[in-house]
């Protein structure tokens, strides 16, 4: 992203993947014949349209299709379910609760505004409230302004938004549970945190803040997997001029004085007048540079920096889809999503497992069948099956080896076989990975998808670190974009663009 | 049967904030009468930090008020048999904590320095009405300014500390500075004190520092005092004992007898939902809907022992570890009463204090655990769990703070969102209780802050 | 099935010649049977139109506080209200901003059924705070049927076999059509003689079936939405989420509206000691509102003028039209306005229009400029202030 807009403002810029493919963790492999998986990020809706039409990604063959509902199965059979249709949900919902059908409307309006009143947020530098510049002093009361100028009602919203636990700010609204479980589950997904932790309300807006051609929060897929997203970035990037090399890992940033160019691992030496890392905060500074060239409360900031990877995937080759029982045969709802949450407690004991180090017996899970929509995704007639789950601690119990993975997995098909009896036997090919396995693969440190806990004290001017939350860092010329840098993860791509507009402020 | 008004002001309840908003508005010269549903006072001392313009503005050191300072502030027992015992010296509990980790010992004075200095801005803040930040009055503006600028005076770091502590766990801040697993044990508890929440959830580091306001660095318990016994003994407020009342349009309806007494403000020290029960059908619904939210889940059983001799420690913390706090609270997330609770006990003139959480549910075995923990015998343990203050005192869920002190339930959202300046929709009622700010644990700011604010609306109309 | 369909949905589907259905609250319900829905208009202005107005959310309010709970939400006096009486009232929220509107029968002592274009049983709900009251949604429960026009009494009193002559305008009574149970209220959406008919879900078709026997030789004629939308704004009613946002869906300030700004005063009771949005409407009141709903003619000749401009005859709309048209003050510079709805009336022969106005150009007869496109060209034609309803027959009180 960093590269495209630098590129398009002219500069000569060359990018450097160490694996074979770019995307990091939005990618699509073809990991058994014929079947191609979103290996680990899956669904598509934070992208900012701003990115989308400026890079032009149309073009470069981005083509997002919409998901359109989720079912939630509960445990007595029943199942709980949200179509695109308003009509048609609150029909549903009206059959669990006549009054959390009303109140789901009040309620998706406030997320509108809330989403609408953060959306700056996304978009902007994080003002330093500890600098004295002019520019920071403007910046915070923007700010100030900003949230002023919502009004008591959101004001008070947003300040429960950003402390409550998902669980408690849905108890004000609904009381249908098994409603509750499904929204508290976008409020933990790469969190190490339960549905009842306060700061998941604030993940729960993040999530709402999708914007797919206008029309808000609608996830999708995009064609070809998430791994098309990242390849039409690259695509938009080349088109500017830029240069992407794969294979080539990066091993250290040179620095002398300022940084001068990086060295790669099998020894070759680039060098450049400027440097960017889009990789982890811990891996940006940690290993990339040697300690000594940072100062020590930066590196014990940094070393702070709180990653707790929880998530894990599961991918499948299937056979055939499975028939849940809830909603028997196959149907328009394998062209949504299923989710496993049919109870806020269902979601808490999966968490108090990984909160003392074990993976959840009976986990969490995000299920959807990117064959149903982009048929080219499996061989005809079969299917491909990506499976999300909460949670997997990265540290486990005695560490992660080949049979707790296979451990893990089997938690996750079992727990999939209570729901739609018969699913094993559908299984032709399955990948497992763990929080290791991500992090052994994208580089991401511990596994966490998000690049570091979205957590509050780690947000906006904290990102990575009190005072380096701008996209420069203590080293001239080297600066840092990603996930690990504000506002967050999520493939937004807004931290490569603001980063890219920050080096070509400085003068690149 | 209506009697004619002969109060100007009818405060509910003889708690410390209700004591002290009659204080005020007496000194201003207004008749005013409580009425307590206790039947007579107890001599129990008052938990929590007695801010100075309260002290100074009520004269009460020369009224007699004693602060307890209790030094050790705290005595943990330790698996190996050992006590932990920490110390009003920051130098001294630096000693005492070196036997264990001298890791711990040399992070203590600089631990206790940027707490305290996170307390103080908290301080200062609990001594005024919450900030109004959606207001355009230029003085409100003004003291908000303030506000910055004093934060920003107190450094870099300050700043720093506060947009991190604040949102934190009280786990993870301490996991940031120690290992040892008593000292953080024993420093997480307070961080859980009345909150439906484990040392691990978000927003127990500011229960943390709220508690830690007011006192001296490197002291992480409230202090005592004996606030209210000086307060009940000051001539001149009348207060009836053993009445129930309930506001209504005007003034208050006593129960069970039904008589009503009037005036033109009714201060309610008693929590919100309790308050505005009776009164539904007379407010907007929202605001209905935002009182009925409130979150004040009480987990907090408190009792007394009586024993034969004096105890050996001041203050006693059974909390071994943040994960025995955690899994203690694991229990009452789930709906029971912690298999392994969280015990605390101080002792007092004769006897101990305790305090013990989670309690979630009724537990047969609970009060001889605690009896066993404090090596005391169960026959002298009176226990009163969340529901037994709900049934004696009206207390909404038996919260002792009248809501619980997380981060949406603070300053300028506390008790309601737009209702943080002790004024409620209906004309006349006031609200100063521990349900509003600053919450549990700051003896008699409300109270303060809430007269403060009856008397400039007399002066305003 | 994704969308309901309404308990008469088998007798309407087979009446459909063009397949033309629409939403509402989630029902499909007919657009017009036939073609065009014409014939289905005039029947309302000249003999009886039978409409399926099922998807009304309908609550059923009982208990000793019944009558509280509605005082304290809508704007009129219910307490006040005799047994058989309908009221038509909107409700707004603390600010005195119109949430809906609709109606509530006084069906008998602490009894009462309360109609709504929007779902409000949780409305209902967070206003019942400490009363002793139940709240029943009978939305589903319950059929409706609206019998409309001029021979409308005459069908409803063969068929119930009762003298109707007495039952007062917004007056109800029990009654039974072939053994039917029924409710007859006399109340409807098109300003003209008609009576709506409660029914039971489940005896709904046989309640059709005995009108349509009864109607037919009187000429009764089912009808679909667009032929009521004609004559709603004949009867210059307003409609939700077209002449007015309710509140709660208003995404800015500027969308809401209170019941002063929309004409709707006289349902605003002086009488009542406490109701939601009582002290801004009070205040509203004594400041009057900034804004006034009220009909627009269009002058004839300026349209014409416009048209053979460009080499046209005048052409009109066909259906009634549901969008935002800018109204402006008499120079054609300056905005004072917008018109919700409007549409040819068959039966007055004019160009009429619905529209908000600042209250300084809303006085009966100004002349002021409406917004029309010819021939993708923008262009003013005058319009005169009208005040509503456009039309009011004798017959619809008599």
């Amino acid at each position: 992203m960093t590269a495209a807009y630098l590129a398009r403002a002219g500069k000569k810029v060359l990018v450097l993947e160490r694996r074979p493919r770019v995307g990091g963790a939005a990618v699509t492999e073809e990991i058994f014949p014929g079947f191609k998986f979103s290996m680990f990020s899956y669904v598509v809706s934070l992208l900012r349209p701003e990115i989308i039409r400026d890079l032009d990604l149309a073009r470069h063959g981005l083509h997002i299709l919409p998901l359109e509902s989720t079912i939630t199965p509960m445990e007595n059979g029943d199942y709980l379910a949200a179509w695109g249709d308003h009509d048609e949900t609150r029909r549903e919902l009206y059959r669990h609760s006549p009054r959390d059908a009303e109140a789901y409307d009040e309620y998706g309006r406030l997320m509108h505004f809330m989403a609408q009143a953060v959306k700056p947020i996304l978009s902007m530098v994080p003002p330093d409230p500890t600098s004295l510049a002019p520019s920071d002093l403007a910046g915070l009361l923007r700010l100030g302004k900003h949230f002023r100028g919502l009004g008591a009602e959101r004001l008070h919203a947003l300040v429960k938004l950003m402390t409550m636990s998902s669980a408690d700010f849905l108890d004000e609204w609904f009381e249908t549970d098994v409603l509750k479980a499904t929204k508290s589950a976008s409020g933990i997904i790469g969190t190490f945190l339960g549905p009842r932790s306060p700061g998941t309300a604030y993940v729960l807006l993040h999530h709402y803040m999708g914007e797919l051609d206008g029309v808000f929060r609608a996830w999708g897929f995009a064609k070809g997997g998430t791994g098309a997203v990242s390849e039409s970035i690259a695509a938009a990037a080349r088109s500017f001029g830029a240069e992407i090399r794969c294979d080539a890992a990066v091993a250290k940033v040179h620095v002398n004085g300022r940084a001068t160019g990086v060295v790669l691992e099998n020894g070759d030496e680039i060098a450049a007048r400027v440097v960017v890392s889009s990789l982890d905060p811990r891996r940006t500074f940690l290993e990339l540079l040697d300690p000594t060239q940072l100062p020590s409360d930066f590196v014990a900031d940094i070393k702070r920096f709180k990653f707790r990877g929880s998530s894990g995937k599961v991918n499948l080759a299937l056979d055939s889809l499975p028939s849940f029982t809830c909603m028997p045969g196959i149907g328009r709802q394998h062209r949504g999503a299923f989710s496993i949450s049919p109870s806020v407690d269902y979601i808490e004991r999966a968490y108090d497992d990984a909160k003392y180090g074990a993976f959840s017996r009976r986990p969490y899970m995000d299920i959807v069948f990117p064959s149903m929509i982009d048929p080219g995704m499996a061989p005809p007639g079969k299917h491909v099956m990506s499976v999300f789950v909460q949670y997997a601690p990265y540290h486990l119990n005695g560490g992660w080896s080949d049979a707790k993975r296979e451990a893990f997995g089997d938690a996750v098909v079992n727990t999939l076989e209570e729901f739609a009896p018969g699913f094993k036997s559908k299984i032709l090919h399955r990948q497992v990975l763990t929080p290791a396995d991500i992090e052994r693969i994208t580089g991401l440190s511990e596994g966490n998808i998000f690049a570091g806990e979205l957590a509050l004290h780690q947000l906006f001017f904290l990102r990575p670190a009190p005072g380096w939350a701008k996209f420069a860092t203590p080293v001239r010329n080297y600066y840092q974009c990603g996930s690990g840098t504000h506002p967050g993860g999520g493939i937004m791509g807004a931290s490569g663009r603001l980063a890219a507009l920050r080096i070509l402020k400085d003068g690149l | 049967m209506i009697t004619a008004a002969r109060w100007d002001a009818i405060v509910i309840g003889a708690g410390v904030n209700g004591l002290v908003a009659a204080q005020y508005l007496a000194r201003a010269g207004r008749r005013v009468l409580i009425v307590e549903r206790r039947q007579e006072p107890d001599d129990a001392l008052d938990i929590g930090w007695v801010p100075t313009p309260v002290i100074r503005e009520l004269e009460l050191e020369r009224r007699g008020l004693r602060i307890e300072h209790a030094d050790p502030w705290i005595t943990a027992p330790l698996d190996n048999g050992g006590t932990l015992e920490l110390w009003r010296d920051v130098g001294r509990t630096a000693d005492a904590i070196r036997r264990w980790s001298p890791a711990d010992a040399a992070a203590w004075p600089e631990f206790c320095a940027r707490m305290h200095k996170l307390a103080t801005v908290l301080a200062r803040l609990y001594t005024a009405p919450p900030p109004d930040i959606e207001s355009h009055n230029p003085l409100e503006l003004a003291r908000i300014a303030g506000l910055g600028l004093y934060v920003r005076r107190l450094g870099k770091q300050t700043i720093i500390d506060l947009a991190r502590v604040l949102p934190m766990s009280i786990a993870e801040l301490l996991d940031d500075w120690f290992e040892s697993d008593a000292l953080k044990g024993v420093l997480g508890a307070v961080g859980v004190w009345h909150l439906r929440q484990g040392p691990r959830s978000g927003g127990t580091a500011f229960n943390f520092l709220h508690h830690h306001a007011g006192n001296a660095a490197g002291v992480f318990r409230p202090m005592r005092s004996n606030l209210s016994t000086i307060l009940l003994s000051t001539p001149g407020i009348e207060i009836r004992w053993g009445e129930r009342a309930r506001p209504i349009a005007g003034g208050v309806v006593l129960e069970p007898s039904g008589e009503e007494l009037h005036a033109r403000v009714v201060v309610s020290s008693a929590d919100p939902r309790a308050t505005f029960a009776s009164l539904k059908a007379d407010l907007d619904p929202e605001f209905v809907r935002a009182v009925d939210n409130i979150k004040c889940r009480g987990v907090v059983a408190r009792g007394m022992v009586a024993l034969d001799g004096p105890a050996s420690f001041t203050t006693l913390a059974i909390a071994p570890s943040l994960d025995h706090l955690e899994r203690a609270y694991d229990d009452a997330k789930h709906g029971r009463t912690s298999a392994r609770p969280y015990i605390e006990a101080h002792a007092t003139s004769n006897g101990l204090d305790v305090h013990v959480q989670y309690v979630a549910a009724p537990d047969a075995g609970l009060k001889d655990k605690v009896a066993a923990a404090l090596n005391a015998d169960p026959s002298q343990l009176t226990l009163e769990t969340p529901h037994d203050l709900e049934c004696a005192y009206g207390l909404t869920e038996g919260h002792l703070y009248h809501g619980e002190l997380t981060l949406d339930q603070i300053l300028f959202m506390r008790p309601v969102g737009g209702w943080s300046r002790y004024r409620t929709p209906l004309p006349g009622l006031y609200l100063c209780g521990a349900g509003t700010h600053p919450g549990g644990g700051i003896a008699g700011a409300a109270g303060r802050n809430a007269a403060r604010a009856i008397l400039k609306d007399a002066k305003r109309s | 099935m994704s969308l309901r369909t309404t308990p008469f949905h088998s007798r309407t589907a087979a009446l459909s010649e063009g397949q033309a259905w629409r939403r509402w609250a989630g029902y499909v319900v007919a657009s017009s049977y036939e073609l065009s829905h014409d014939r289905e208009y005039h029947a309302i202005r000249n003999s009886a139109a039978l409409f399926d107005v099922s998807p009304l959310y309908k609550y059923l309010v009982t208990g000793r506080d019944a009558a509280r709970l509605l005082d304290h939400v809508v704007t009129r006096n219910v307490g006040k209200a005799a047994i058989g009486q309908v009221l038509y009232t909107p409700w707004c929220d603390h600010d005195g901003k119109q949430i809906d509107d609709g109606t509530i029968s006084v069906l008998g002592e602490q009894r009462y059924r309360m109609t709504s274009a929007d779902p409000t049983l949780r409305w209902l709900h967070l206003n019942a705070g400490g009363l002793d009251v139940a709240l029943e949604d009978v939305s589903e429960r319950t059929a409706a049927l609206s019998l409309q026009g001029p021979s409308a009494r005459e069908i409803v009193q063969l068929a119930a076999q009762r003298d109707l002559s007495k039952l007062k305008y917004f007056r109800l009574t029990e009654a039974a059509i072939r053994g039917i149970p029924i409710t007859i209220s006399r109340t409807g959406y098109t300003g003209d003689l008609g009576y709506e008919l409660w029914v039971d879900a489940e005896q709904a078709l046989e309640l059709w079936d005995a009108l349509i026997d009864v109607g037919t030789p009187y000429g009764i004629t089912p009808a679909g939405m667009l032929a009521l939308d004609v004559a709603r704004i004949e009867a210059g009613l307003l409609l939700i989420e077209v002449d007015y946002f309710s509140s709660r869906h208003a995404l800015i300030e500027s969308q809401k509206s209170s019941p002063l700004e929309l004409g709707l005063g006289w349902t605003v009771a002086a009488d009542k000691e406490r109701y939601n949005g009582k002290a801004a409407l009070d205040a509203e009141r004594l400041r009057g509102p900034s804004w006034q709903f009220t009909g627009l003619t269009v002058d004839w000749n300026s349209l014409e003028r416009l048209y053979a401009d460009v080499g046209l005859p005048p052409r009109l709309p066909s259906q009634a039209w549901r969008t935002s048209v800018p109204v402006y003050e008499q120079g054609g510079r300056r905005q004072v306005g917008y018109a919700t709805s409007g549409g040819w009336s068959p039966l007055l022969k004019r160009y009429m229009a619905l529209a908000h106005l600042e209250t300084s150009s809303a006085a009966p007869g100004t002349s002021v400029r409406m917004e029309i496109t010819v021939e993708h060209r923008r262009k003013q034609a005058t319009a005169r202030v009208t005040p509503l309803p456009f039309f009011n027959p004798e017959r619809k009180r008599a």
